[in-house]
């Protein structure tokens, strides 16, 4: 049994047990201090691209795209790269465990040069990142080595408040948006096609509403005529709800921070959703469908109207139908009010500067030369190549102005407009620079898409608008533990009021219960930040 | 060369016991020294061994601490500050505490009670089956959705539960009124139980399958020749034949009792049914993990293990005192 020689084998235990120990202890030693600094040249602000350098990045970005692997595949990187001189490789989690993966990123405290992400999404925001250690502030780094950007922040105050913390500290190269009209992109889409053949109008009003949708059921077929997702995301935006002056969100009111669900008002909303639902306007399995369910119910004519983005909606759902049915036809309706000729008070609006963007982390080594990869694209040059891609290839001059070939808008490939565009521009809703009005107005091509956001636009939102406002540590451990409870049971309640298992009588014991929660102190703590951010 | 090893590991152990009632201290020093000298490839060997155990099951048991820590990743778990028992507290006192404890409970209990006799049951069946072919297909078929991914398994169930879903058309076919089974509250944990047997019956039935083979054919014979019928023999032979097998993994899964399939419920609720889906492990990850409060989730985690670790100790404590067989 024991053929193996005594002195060999010791050798081998011995040799295994050590090579374990020493595992463990460089396992240990792996911490080292951050290195703070870089090699600071101390050159001045500008600096010719490309740049000589061989030093390389490591860039993190929720980036996804059916026909890349990564965004290193894409040619949009690889021009960049080409045009700044810095070698970048990215690294692409996926969409669908984007939350999970960036979770354990910070968790394994191994960070790459770069982290794109919405930071005020961070639990504690953008100033408690900077505090525990992930990412650097970016003050000094922008005064030295981001010329463009600082060049875009003085044209731009107002903008450069919205992407600053209450403390006056940058953190990011952020996403900006060029127009107005770019801020709109999601609202209730319906059924032209089905309209027109009933000889309807769209509708603007709450009535209208519940009278289309029940043509659609009797008149239609239609099973589930308005197909929602449990998500409830479109509450919150305030789609039907708008019509009774709440949302299911945070709001102001004249100045004020107010939660719309222990309004009056939602109570209205709420009766009127339950009405809805017991004649079987809204989908019957409102409560339990995703988006893949609200999707296939749209495309296959059990619905006629629904609620989603003016690409990913109502462009997929038309997309989708183009061949199998070539009268199908949608239409962006605007958001429902209670009287005919009322605006609506809420609706999807975006700010132009929000919190996406490119974060340096404490990780990084060479910061120099993350900034000045990160500032590029806000320069004259460095927008073009974020917006349009490669000239003579994504796109040509024609008199002065910029324009997409077939590349993009006649994909060679079959490839629709937002998919092709995804691979030869820079920014898709995320990223360090500008979007052009153009690459916008380009992507959602057909009149339809058009159409919508335009009538998606036309809401008071902005009066109502709470900007991305930033909380101090403590503030924002209290809003966490207080709204994880409130979220829980306002979704849980505001479904079993729409479904009748819980009678609307008891909407004052909701209303008291939120209160007991905390929401009283939730609310001023809202309203401090709004105020500190109003100071900025 | 064996017996010389069996040899050499009896001596010391004899001398153990000589220095064991002596001087205790030194004895057990000297005794260990000796017992090296003696065992060393021995000892080499164990080392390895227990080295994994400290290195890959005992040290990320420190990473518990957070429990009672601010956990910051670039900190460090030491840095990181202590908060004392405030997520524990936190757990305690939030107002979904004994829904969330009641659900578990219930959840858990009953896929214990329902689906844990299952397998057994189907095992007993096949068992009776003379066909080999029937057999193995019945086996194929049950053990099949084992294989399936979580989410596709999920999808199937909401698709059969929908009010347009096949169960819906057969109750709908025999007078009832159809009804999306996963938006009411009371249905979710028929729903989660038999979609787990469903899941896990025929796999479960394999390791039973496998005991009622180690059964010896000739007590068979014997009691037919006494005249028990296919029941008798059943209570009488199969049952207590394979009775060790059930009770070890029995106590097995007591030690499991809190751990309801989380993903599963992630899958499938929504929040119409919070009232009785919510269990500690979802709240766990709505407000810990999608939070990034490490702290909390690893404290209620940690809570859940400690009441898991004296269920099974109870368990197994209880079927040493009852009949003889244990873990320990």
């Amino acid at each position: 049994m024991m053929n193996c020689s005594n002195k060999g084998f010791k050798f081998i235990s011995i040799f295994l047990v050590s090579l374990l120990v020493l595992s463990t202890l460089s396992g240990c030693g792996k911490k080292q201090p951050a290195a703070a600094g870089s090699s600071d040249t101390g050159a001045g602000i500008k600096v010719t691209y490309p740049m000589k350098t061989n030093v390389a990045l490591k860039y993190w970005w929720n980036w996804s795209n059916q026909y890349a692997k990564s965004l290193n595949e894409a040619p949009i990187a690889k021009e960049l790269q080409k045009k700044t001189g810095i070698k970048v490789t990215y690294i692409n989690p996926g969409a669908s465990t984007a939350g999970d993966a960036f979770n354990l990123m910070l968790a394994s405290g191994d960070l790459p040069d770069i982290i794109e992400w919405n930071w005020a999404g961070f639990p504690g925001g953008p100033e408690k990142a900077m505090n525990d250690g992930y990412i650097i502030k970016l003050n000094d780094i922008i005064n030295k080595y981001a010329p463009n950007l600082k060049a875009y922040y003085a044209a731009n105050p107002d903008r450069e408040k919205m992407v600053k913390t209450d403390s006056g500290n940058f953190y990011n190269f952020p996403f900006f948006r060029e127009d107005e009209m770019q801020l709109a992109w999601y609202g209730p889409i319906m059924r032209q096609d089905w309209l027109d053949d009933l000889g309807l109008q769209v509708p603007t009003t709450m009535d209208e509403w519940h009278d289309t949708l029940k043509a659609f059921k009797e008149k239609k077929g239609a099973t589930a005529p308005l197909t929602v997702d449990s998500g409830l995301w479109y509450f919150q935006v305030g789609a039907f709800a708008g019509a009774y002056g709440v949302k299911k969100d945070f709001y102001l009111e004249n100045g004020k921070v107010t939660y719309g669900p222990i309004q009056p008002g939602y109570k209205e909303f709420l009766a009127a959703m339950k009405e809805w639902y017991s004649e079987g306007l809204l989908d019957k399995n409102f409560s339990t469908s995703d988006g893949k369910i609200v999707n296939a119910n749209m495309t296959s004519g059990k619905s006629g109207a629904s609620l989603g983005g003016s690409g990913g909606g109502l462009g997929a759902w038309m997309q989708t139908m183009k061949d199998k049915d070539p009268k199908y036809k949608l239409v962006g309706t605007p958001y429902p009010v209670l009287n005919k000729g009322d605006r609506a008070k809420f609706g999807q609006r975006d700010p132009y500067g929000n919190s996406d963007g490119a974060a340096i982390t404490t990780k990084c080594k060479n910061v120099e030369i993350a900034a000045r990869y990160l500032d590029y694209p806000y320069s004259k040059e460095g927008h073009m190549v974020a917006n349009f891609g490669i000239e003579g290839e994504s796109y040509k001059m024609v008199n002065g102005e910029p324009q997409y070939t077939d590349i993009i808008t006649n994909n060679p490939n079959k490839l629709t407009r937002t998919d092709a565009l995804n691979l030869y521009t820079l920014i898709r809703g995320s990223g360090p620079a500008e979007q052009d009005k153009r690459l916008v107005q380009c992507e959602s091509g057909s009149p339809e898409q058009l159409a919508a956001k335009n009538n998606w636009k036309n809401t008071d939102q902005a009066k109502h608008d709470i900007q991305y406002i930033c909380f101090t540590q403590q503030e924002s451990s209290d809003m966490a533990k207080i709204m994880a409870d409130v979220n829980t049971l306002v979704n849980e309640m505001t479904i079993k009021f729409i479904m009748g298992t819980t009678p609307l009588d008891d909407f004052d014991k909701f209303v008291k219960q939120i209160k007991d929660f905390g929401i009283d102190k939730a609310i001023s703590i809202e309203q401090a930040a709004v105020d500190r951010y109003n100071k900025r | 060369m064996m017996n010389q090893k069996n040899l050499k590991i009896q001596s010391p152990k004899n001398e153990y016991e000589t220095y064991h009632m002596s001087t205790r201290k030194a004895g057990v020093i000297q005794n260990i020294k000796k017992d090296f000298k003696a065992n060393r490839e021995l000892y080499y060997i164990s080392f390895i061994i227990i080295a994994y155990y400290l290195i890959f099951c005992y040290k990320p048991m420190l990473g518990a601490v957070i429990a009672f820590k601010d956990y910051v990743p670039m900190k460090g778990i030491w840095k990181s500050q202590w908060v004392g028992f405030k997520y524990f507290r936190d757990f305690f006192q939030s107002p979904y505490f004994v829904r969330l404890i009641r659900n578990t409970i219930w959840l858990s209990l009953n896929s214990l009670i329902f689906g844990f006799p299952a397998p057994i049951i189907l095992a007993l069946l096949i068992n009776e089956i003379g066909n080999k072919f029937f057999k193995r297909s019945i086996q194929t078929i049950t053990y099949l959705p084992h294989f399936i991914s979580m989410v596709v398994i999920c999808g199937i169930i909401k698709d059969f539960t929908s009010d347009t879903g096949v169960i819906n058309y057969f109750i709908s076919a025999l007078g009832g009124k159809p009804v999306t089974m996963l938006s009411v509250p009371k249905l979710f944990m028929p729903v989660y139980v038999i979609s787990g047997i469903w899941q896990e019956v025929g796999w479960g039935s394999i390791i039973y399958l496998a005991a009622l083979t180690g059964i010896d054919p000739q007590l068979y014979e014997a009691s037919y020749m006494d005249g028990a019928n296919r029941w008798k023999q059943t209570i009488y032979i199969t049952l207590p034949g394979i009775a060790p097998t059930i009770i070890i993994l029995f106590i097995l899964r007591m030690g499991s009792l809190l751990n309801v399939g989380f993903e599963k419920i992630l899958l499938l609720y929504n929040p119409g049914i919070y009232e009785t889906a919510d269990v500690i492990s979802t709240y766990v990850y709505r407000k810990g993990l999608l939070e990034f409060n490490w702290g909390f989730s690893t404290a209620v985690g940690l809570l859940n293990s400690v009441i898991n670790f004296f269920f099974l100790i109870a368990a197994n404590t209880i079927s040493r005192k009852v009949n003889d067989t244990s873990l320990w």
